[in-house]
């Protein structure tokens, strides 16, 4: 075959394998399904209970006022700024994720009226002697990005004289707060009661500042979806349900009333083997997704990688040039910048969504499949250029002296880089949980932000990985020897 | 083909490397038979021209026929010309990854000049020309360099080619070694093979060569029989050259 020919055919392939994976459309069902984005980490409102199932005022309403309206939701917890930014891009078709009302997202979204009332209050480290915002001053105080309770310490930053430093989710907030490192945290009301009631070892020193409401935001355009909401939230209220909800998660306001509602959706035994034992399923489907993620991307990778890779050692300008271009860029971008790009960038570009996991591989393709083109490339050139010399001087083409001849002496050389590469792969998954992929790092990330047990949990998922890592090492040195005898 | 055929015809040939000139006009014919030996010190330009005739190195100027076809023409098919000469390398570049045997039929195999069973046949009578029979399992690494290098004609020689070149063969080699492999290469000569060989053994190239080609500084100096370039020089170069090396 010739080499353009090969290009074509790997295309092709690739395209094709995109969209297989990519999710057929759905067929138009009589009850329109929207596709609503929501925070992996803000209980009360949204959080997977024990059994990771998505629970919280947010879920159970939406759903709720789905059902009186007459239409259906697919409820996504990709994280609060990536669903934000997912409905910019038209990603999705709305976000509900304790998202208070501000005129800054009211002219960019439609904002429904409000559905929980909320202030800002500022919260420290049980014990500690600050109890006011004056005594903030020359303290580092720890904020959750895009909040309204965040842009609210912002805002008195300058006035009370303290630095701020910005947390993705609130458990790392809170955390920051108990080991010491800020002073203090800002959260809205009922989310910070709910942490506390439910063991993080912080005190709310202020009365609720700025008070807002919580709304359903949409796209501008999308007049129908956001009348449903108002007119649901109005039955709902009528009706009792919104109260019956709201109690569900926050009792009526005590501790007690608030560890008995917990029981219906956390752990009851809070030793490390109790916790394993409670989310061992949940961790299990993580690593699974991890595993899946590692492995699709992984083939894709090695494919692509060897490819470009091969491009770079052709006899052609051109050819050569695409190689090095394509590891220039590829390996040059961070890989949480190029998977933010293709999930949120590329759709508001091109217009269509693209799937998280479709994102996901992607990214991983483009990232690994440079590094391992780089190292193709080099185990290619680190072959004697007196074989293929050789190789040609009896007349072998091209193509067939590099198949026979360099190749293999060439793999012997690449081996350990892909084994390297491979587990680098199976790491770098982890930085996917930003564009909300449900793996391991992502699952613990959800099981904290419902127990708050972030040491536990965090140990478990390490624990996991150092497994899984050195499984794979050792199949690897395994591989490496066959192919070293060979 | 009659013996006037001129295998090899090399017309005003110019290679630059930059501005560098490696090789100035040479014009080189080799007829069908004719064992023709390229001497003279290093960087004199011996090597590239001889990888200039099987395309290994591209010329700057001038036109390089090998049976009357001009290898730097594109609808030339370089590689069908490169399965009529046979090249032996210094460093013999053997295939690491590959048998003696593998070694050998890779390229009557793999260009389907034979099937598998006929190829390794004839490697075997190959292998056994250059007295290695009982090597043909085993990897090249196991070999000396005199028997790596047999190999390696071995190998050339399973493609039948018309031309023989030989890159300073025996350079590499362990003094005892060199012999074995100038033994074989004499072989070659009786059998009426065509071979432009550079070496640095005198002695060997006074016995086999019909005709003796002096480079000096990237030109042919001065060429002749062996009789007439060993005994009777007529440039200054040349007498020093020998001097030189005949002394040593």
């Amino acid at each position: 075959m010739h080499r353009k020919s090969y290009l074509t055919a790997f295309t092709t392939l690739f395209v094709a394998l995109l969209f297989t994976l990519w999710p057929a459309p759905t067929a138009q069902a009589a009850e329109k399904t929207y596709t609503i984005g929501t925070d992996v980490t803000y209980a009360p409102f949204e959080f997977a209970n024990e059994k990771n199932q998505y629970v919280g005022i947010d879920i159970d309403l939406m759903n709720a006022i789905a059902k009186v309206e007459g239409f259906k939701v697919n409820i996504k917890p990709v994280g609060f700024n990536a669903a934000v930014q997912a409905l910019e891009a038209g990603q999705i078709d709305g976000v509900i994720a304790g998202m208070s009302i501000t005129p800054e997202r009211q002219q960019k979204f439609l904002m429904s009226d409000p559905y929980y009332k909320v202030g800002v209050v500022m919260a420290v480290k049980q014990g500690s002697k600050i109890k006011s915002l004056k005594q903030l001053k020359g303290q580092r105080v720890a904020v959750k990005t895009g909040t309204a309770a965040g842009a609210y310490a912002l805002s008195v930053k300058d006035k009370y004289g303290f630095s701020t430093v910005t947390f993705d989710d609130s458990n790392n907030m809170y955390q920051d707060v108990t080991t010491g490192n800020s002073v203090a945290c800002f959260e809205d009301s009922p989310v910070m009661q709910y942490a506390i009631n439910t063991g993080m070892k912080l005190s709310i020193v202020t009365k609720p500042a700025n008070p807002t409401g919580y709304g359903f935001a949409t796209n501008k355009k999308n007049t129908a979806l956001m009348a449903k909401f108002n007119a649901g939230l109005k039955k709902l209220k009528a009706n009792g349900q919104y109260t019956k909800i709201v109690q569900k998660y926050l009792g009526t306001g005590s501790k007690k009333s608030q560890a008995a509602a917990n029981k219906k959706n956390q752990e009851t035994d809070r030793s490390f083997w109790g916790l394993l034992k409670a989310n061992w399923g949940t961790l299990m489907g993580g690593l699974q997704e991890t595993l899946l993620v590692t492995i699709v991307a992984i083939i894709f990778a090695t494919i692509v990688g060897i490819l470009i890779g091969l491009l770079g050692v052709l006899p052609n300008v051109f050819a050569r040039g695409i190689s090095t271009t394509f590891i220039y860029i590829f390996r040059g971008l961070p890989l949480l910048v190029l998977a933010l790009f293709i999930y949120t960038g590329v759709p508001s570009l091109i217009g269509t969504k693209v799937p998280a996991f479709v994102a996901g591989i992607i990214t991983l393709t483009l990232n690994e499949g440079a590094y391992t083109a780089a190292f193709v490339k080099g185990g290619i050139e680190a072959v004697d250029v007196g074989q293929m010399e050789a190789a040609r001087s009896l007349g072998l083409p091209f193509g067939k002296a590099l198949r026979k001849v360099i190749l293999p002496q060439g793999i012997r050389i690449m081996v350990p880089s892909f084994v390297n590469q491979f587990i680098i792969t199976l790491k770098d998954t982890s930085i996917l949980s930003i564009i909300g992929i449900l793996e391991l790092t992502q699952t613990g990330k959800i099981i904290i932000a419902r127990n708050m047990e972030g040491f536990k949990i965090w140990t478990m998922v390490a624990i996991i990985y150092v497994v899984i890592i050195t499984l794979l090492t050792w199949f690897s040195k395994w591989v490496q020897k066959k192919v070293q005898a060979s | 083909m009659t013996d006037t055929t001129y295998r090899v015809q090399m017309q005003d040939v110019y290679k630059d490397y930059g501005t560098n000139h490696v090789i100035k006009d040479v014009n080189l014919n080799v007829k069908n038979n004719e064992v023709v030996v390229l001497i003279g010190p290093s960087g004199a330009g011996k090597s590239t021209v001889l990888r200039m005739i099987n395309g290994l190195e591209t010329t700057t100027k001038g036109h390089i026929l090998i049976d009357g076809a001009d290898i730097s023409q594109a609808h030339v098919d370089i590689n069908h010309i490169r399965e009529k000469i046979g090249m032996v390398f210094q460093h013999f570049n053997l295939f690491p990854h590959m048998t003696v045997l593998e070694n050998v039929i890779l390229a009557p195999v793999e260009l389907k000049k034979a099937d598998k069973a006929a190829a390794t046949a004839e490697a075997r009578q190959f292998l056994e020309t250059v007295g290695l029979t009982e090597k043909a399992d085993a990897m090249p690494a196991s070999l000396s360099g005199g028997q790596q290098q047999r190999v390696a004609i071995a190998r050339a020689l399973a493609m039948h080619p018309d031309i023989m070149l030989f890159d300073e063969p025996t350079s590499a080699l362990d003094p005892e070694m060199v012999g074995d492999v100038l033994q074989v290469m004499r072989k070659l000569a009786q059998q009426g093979m065509t071979m432009v060989i550079v070496t640095h053994e005198m002695g060997f190239a006074k016995e086999v060569a019909d005709r003796v080609v002096f480079f000096d500084g990237g030109k042919i100096l001065e060429q002749g029989t062996p009789t007439e370039i060993f005994d009777h020089p007529q440039e200054e170069r040349t007498q020093a050259f020998l001097n030189k090396v005949l002394q040593a």
